[in-house]
């Protein structure tokens, strides 16, 4: 009943936050973002036809009834029609998010397994040459661009300069076959870029447990390293380590990856919320950054309650 | 070295390929029909993706490719006849035309219905009537559908400019665009408009049932209802998926008619479509694909899409040639291939109505700046821009008529796209611009890699001319919108733009320059020459003929004159395609025309 | 308290901070990775000051007529397709990386430290419940959807891109300064001036602000790799750097050159951007392992 209480409570603390987030990105984007007009007009336009689409777009009305259009919106959770395709916003990311979390979470997933591996390891044998070349790995895969490392695994794997086992593009998924057909290059990709700065995180934090009192006692009593590493290091280090996994779900949820959506062909939300940004499509975009707040508050609500569950000790204030 | 190691693979890749391509082939869809006969699908490639698939708003030419695959025209091209030569399509023949060029009667043909839809009574489409097409038009003046096309008729149509402004009521008639009876269309002109006959050739003038835009309002977007050859089944931002619309007309292939030349289209198997009625293929997909590397890539893997344009990045890989343009063995062997130049060109425009390169009212200013641009116009390398951005196969031709249409002139004297250095920079000097008084002059352009190339060579030129280098400014903008918004409100003085075709008529680029057009409409550079607006009103009502064929090249000649800009060039285009496919194909203005013809052969054909 | 310590509140803590401070140099000193990494950003550094001061890198925007040349005597990483020596813009894209990389790593440094010390010192009241609102605001937008909406409502201002760096990498240093800035606050030189009544601003500017030196320092080095890393990926989508060049403009150059087998703008930008990048990672490990107090040598 008290975590219920607590959680109640901490929803209406959340409120100012999805406000402020709605507030800020609204000014940004909406208020102050791409003009979508001369994006729809003919080839030979005159100044009445401009001003019909600015009408048309609700551009000329007054900034606080826009924003006020916009909470509305969000609470009544209708969005309206793309200004591009014209299709239903709900109707967009009905179809489009399931596809981007299809695409990313394996990735997403092996991407935090295999960092928190690689960490448990380097973190073990701190300072020495098997730390030094994670790491060394680790910031090597950092310093190397996105955009060359899905180039390069499409050359590589999926066109006929390379082996040509994968598809370069499309997402025809009616089988496990074909999901993992169309799915495993965007992972290796996703996991190779996603790995350098796990590593690092997991890293740092492992370090920390290893230099706690507790650690280095057991260490001194001569405990099994695989003991030592998951019983006495990872279970301490969950906290930091879901708290990370928490605050990206909602950037995996609904940004997608768009590089990865558009080299592979893939009809995700990312590439449609790049779309919007870059056009000024201000429906989808509103939809998107308001369902990003809103998912990132429940996160940490979710999140600060997690906490209380497994540790009693965090105060409920 | 580094550059023998994609074909070193690509040897050993292909033997791999040609093992996995039944393993790895399938993804998914079913590759048969229901009695065990191999599907035929043809996949397409564009790169870009349509935005919007209502007729009104198909501006963009991906929208207007798909656009007439779902939706009928009256008009069309024929498919293989160049110079590109106007068909009927739905109509019966070419219009009726009344003594004075103003009345135009238009048979359609019978039997010809649109998809079965839900918008339909019992889901079954009905006949097209001449009361569609009607209602198709109208709704270009509607401002509740921010219509893209309606320039090409506005002050054109007797009544239609005064429906829109009594309310835009569809109940209400229009005297000038009237249905006579279910198969007769009269359309009442104004004043002579010649080129009326290509604008019913375009994804515009595509016919729409008012059924469909009550039942899906504006989604009928994304949901296209038409009678076209194809009926929608899905679209994505990736792809469309089509398939055959069934109450399509059945209108057998006459081949000679469409133009067939055995000289010219012998090699690519078009014989076999001739005396059978299209669309062939059972699914067209057609898949968008805006990064070229990724396009080729998919292209080349000889198992996912079926055709693309060479880019420009690979055509000295691909070609053997480039004068006459042939194919590298490896790549002939492989592929299918044509050619042509596009039916538009690209030019970089100067802003008269900015300070420092315009005109002005001080005719000593006036012609300081006129020999600034001129000036301009002999440094730039028309030679070098195509070497560098267009693989050295572009077509440069001097003024704005482009090599594509009748009134091309190959006479016209070439200074202005020649670079002559040292004229240019006496020029300058005799006009007294130094490098102190010289202005500074921004430069526009969409922050795409190319863009920013293409400016940085504009600005190599300028500074060898006598511009200090932080006089050349670049102002780059993230979107085609936001530098369209730029243009529009005369944010800069140098502006690159291309210009695409609406029908093979120089009248379509000429009208870029005429005065009354100036920003916001399509005459960026704000060019105003009451000589040329003149003689442009004189050719507006006139037939094609010798004699504005005259006119016409005198007015190209006074843009050229008064350097107004750099212009221009039409790009060169390679297709290639899969020896499994049986078709020619065009972007250009036979556009999404041709994709009904499209046939590809199954089971062993190789 | 002790009656007799008038005039400086706190000496103690400069005591632990300078022996702080002499260890953190002796132990640098002797990290030999860290001592080549840092050798290999003041190289960079040198390059970025001689083009700032026109020694070198000056033709990166002159044409020539051999385009995509290979690499030749003349040309020591080849031309690009305007002829350009490729050389020459990677060279000159030392000083844009580090325009871009001193700019937003120093103003995110102090907005950070000031927001961070003014939320810590205040903790539990009105200023700090606001500036954790903002952050939490901040963190809830992704990142590269909140930088393109900056750099697109200033569009046309030559620093968007870095004012959009700014008004997000400022948060993580804020976090940090605001927890030691509370761990400070119950030491007693604070203690000590708060009953003397200094100003509180004198507080923070004074006695709290320099004591997390060593927290801004790491988090500057942090925050200048994010920042050219950012580059790469803003000047890729068109929302980068407007005149000049970059390697991120290089690399995006060389996205479909890399398929013809054309590879020289790509290797010559991602080899500088990636030196710089490690070294960089490298020194601020070394330095974070120097400062850490908990850390042994």
């Amino acid at each position: 009943m008290d975590t219920l209480q607590y959680a109640l409570r901490k929803l209406v603390t959340g409120i100012p936050l999805v406000l402020g987030v709605t507030f800020i990105s609204f000014v940004l984007m909406v208020y102050f973002g791409p003009d979508k007009t001369y994006d729809l007009i003919g080839k030979n336009a005159t100044p009445e036809q401009i001003a019909e689409i600015r009408a048309d777009l609700g551009y000329d009305q007054p900034f606080f009834v826009r924003y006020g259009d916009y909470l509305r919106e969000l609470v009544t959770l209708d969005f309206g029609y793309s200004d591009s395709t014209g299709e239903r916003v709900s109707r967009i990311l009905a179809r489009t998010i399931p596809i981007s979390l299809a695409l990313t979470l394996p990735g997403f997933i092996l991407g935090n397994a295999l960092g928190v591996l690689l960490a448990l390891i380097a973190g073990f044998f701190r300072g020495g040459l098997i730390d030094r070349a994670i790491m060394a790995g680790a910031v090597v895969g950092m310093s190397i661009s996105f955009l060359i490392i899905i180039i390069g695994f499409q050359v590589l794997l999926s066109s006929s300069y390379g082996l040509n086992y994968f598809p370069v593009r499309g997402w025809e998924v009616y089988s496990l076959g074909d999901y993992l057909y169309y799915v495993t290059v965007p992972t290796l990709a996703i996991v190779f870029v996603s790995l350098g700065y796990n590593t690092r995180f997991y890293r740092a934090v492992v370090v920390e447990e290893m230099n706690r009192d507790h650690v280095r006692t057991a260490r001194a009593f001569g405990t099994p390293p695989a003991k030592l590493l998951f019983r006495n290091v990872l279970r301490n280090a969950a906290i930091p380590i879901m708290t990370r996994i928490m605050f990206s779900i909602p950037l995996v949820v609904i940004s997608g990856s768009l590089l990865i959506e558009s080299y592979f062909g893939i009809p995700g939300v990312g590439k449609v919320t790049y779309d919007a940004i870059t056009t000024g499509d201000q429906p989808i975009l509103k939809a998107v950054v308001g369902a990003t707040a809103v998912l990132f508050v429940l996160t940490l609500i979710a999140t600060d309650v997690m906490y209380k569950v497994i540790d009693p000790r965090v105060s409920l204030k | 070295m580094l550059n023998r190691t994609p074909r070193i693979l690509s040897a050993a890749a292909t033997a791999v390929a040609l093992t996995t391509f039944a393993a790895c082939g399938g993804g998914g869809q079913p590759q048969t029909k229901a009695d065990g006969t191999p599907l035929k699908v043809y996949r397409h490639s564009m790169d870009g993706a349509p935005v919007n698939l209502d007729p009104v708003q198909s501006a963009v030419i991906y929208s207007n490719f798909v656009v007439l695959n779902t939706y009928d025209t009256l008009y069309s091209y024929k498919y293989l006849t160049r110079p590109y030569e106007l068909k009927p399509n739905l109509a019966k023949a070419l219009p009726d035309v009344s003594e004075d060029g103003l009345t135009y009667t238009i048979q359609l043909k019978e039997g010809s219905g649109f998809i079965d839809d839900p918008a339909f009574p019992d889901g079954k489409g009905r006949e097209v009537v001449a009361q569609d097409f009607v209602y198709s038009i109208k709704r270009h003046f509607d401002p509740q559908n921010r219509s893209q096309g309606a320039w090409l008729w506005q002050g054109k149509i007797v009544g239609l400019d005064e429906w829109k402004e009594n309310g835009a009521d569809y109940g209400e008639d229009v005297e000038g665009l009237k249905a006579l009876d279910d198969h007769t269309v009269q359309i009442k002109l104004v004043k002579p408009f010649p080129q009326l006959i290509y604008t019913l050739a375009m994804g515009f003038s595509g016919i729409v049932p008012r059924e469909a835009v009550e039942k899906y309002g504006r989604e009928l977007s994304v949901h296209p209802v038409g009678s076209g050859p194809f009926r929608m089944e899905r679209f994505t931002t990736a792809k469309a998926v089509l398939v055959p619309n069934k109450n399509f007309r059945q209108e057998p292939v006459d081949l000679a008619a469409e133009g067939y030349d055995p000289e010219l289209h012998g090699q690519f198997g078009l014989e076999a479509i001739d005396g059978k009625a299209p669309p062939f293929v059972d699914r067209l997909e057609i898949d968008f694909i805006t990064e070229t590397a990724s396009r080729w890539a998919s292209f080349t893997s000889d198992k996912e899409v079926q055709y693309s344009h060479v880019p420009v990045e690979q055509v000295d890989g691909v070609l053997a040639s480039k004068d006459p343009i042939t194919l590298k063995k490896e790549w002939s062997d492989r592929y299918f291939s044509y050619y042509g130049t596009e039916a538009g060109f690209v030019y970089t425009y100067f802003n008269m109505d900015r300070p420092a390169l315009g005109t002005s009212d001080d005719p000593d200013t006036d012609a300081k700046n006129k020999a600034l641009r001129c000036a301009m116009v002999d440094a730039f390398s028309w030679a070098e821009r195509n070497a560098r951005f267009y693989s050295g196969i572009g077509n440069v031709f001097p003024g704005v008529i482009t090599p594509v249409v009748p009134e091309f002139d190959p006479e016209t004297p070439r200074d202005s796209v020649t670079q002559d250095m040292d004229a240019a920079r006496k020029a300058l000097k005799d006009a007294g611009w130094t490098p102190e008084t010289l202005p500074e002059i921004t430069y526009g352009h969409v922050a795409s890699v190319t863009n920013r190339q293409m400016f940085e060579q504009f600005r190599g030129f300028m500074v060898e001319l006598g511009f200090p280098v932080d006089k050349v400014r670049g102002d780059s903008y993230a979107t085609f919108g936001d530098f369209n918004k730029g243009i529009k409100t005369n944010k800069f003085d140098v502006g690159g733009l291309g210009w695409g075709l609406d029908y093979p008529d120089a009248e379509n680029t000429l009208q870029l320059f005429y005065g009354p057009n100036h920003t916001p409409g399509s005459n960026n550079a704000n060019y105003s020459n009451p000589e040329f607006d003149a003689l442009y009103k004189q050719t507006a009502v006139m037939q094609p003929g010798p004699e504005r064929t005259e006119i016409y090249r005198r007015m190209n000649q006074m843009v050229i004159d008064d350097c107004v800009a750099l212009t221009g060039l039409s790009r060169t285009r390679i297709y290639l395609w899969h020896k499994n496919v049986i078709g020619l194909p065009d972007r250009e203005i036979l556009g999404g025309f041709w994709l009904k013809y499209v046939d590809v052969k199954t089971g062993d054909a190789e | 308290m002790n009656a007799t310590t008038t005039t400086e509140a706190a000496p103690a803590p400069r005591k632990q901070s300078e022996s702080l401070w002499s260890k953190a140099v002796g132990k640098f000193l002797r990290d030999r990775w860290g001592m080549a990494s840092l050798l290999v950003v003041l190289v960079y550094l040198g390059i970025a000051l001689g083009v700032w001061a026109g020694l070198w890198g000056t033709d990166w925007n002159t044409l020539t007529p051999t385009i995509n040349a290979e690499a030749s005597a003349e040309h020591w990483f080849g031309t690009n397709r305007n002829g350009q020596d490729i050389f020459e813009r990677a060279i000159f894209s030392t000083k844009t990386a580090f325009e871009i990389g001193l700019v937003v790593a120093i103003l995110s440094t102090i907005l950070g430290a000031v927001m961070g010390a003014i939320s810590g010192f205040f903790a539990g009241r009105w200023p700090d419940e606001i500036i954790l609102w903002l952050k939490g605001v901040l963190d809830s937008i992704p990142f590269y959807l909140f930088v393109a909406a900056v750099a697109f409502a200033l569009q046309g201002y030559a620093f968007s891109m870095h004012v959009a760096m700014v008004a997000t990498f400022w948060t993580t240093t804020a976090r940090l300064v605001r927890a030691e800035v509370i761990r400070l606050k119950g030491f007693e030189f604070v203690e000590a001036a708060h009953a003397l009544g200094v100003p509180e601003l004198r507080i923070i500017s004074r006695h709290i602000i320099p004591n997390t030196t060593h927290i801004l320092l790491v988090q500057a080095t942090i925050t200048f790799v994010s920042a050219i890393k950012s580059e790469v990926i803003l000047s890729f989508l068109g929302l980068g750097v407007k005149n000049g060049v970059s390697w991120g403009l290089m690399i995006s150059e060389s996205t479909n050159e890399v398929t013809t087998g054309f590879f020289n703008n790509f290797l010559a930008a991602s080899a500088f951007l990636f030196v710089l990048v490690m070294a960089f990672n490298m020194f601020s490990d070394a330095l974070q392992d120097a400062l850490d107090p908990k850390k042994t040598g």
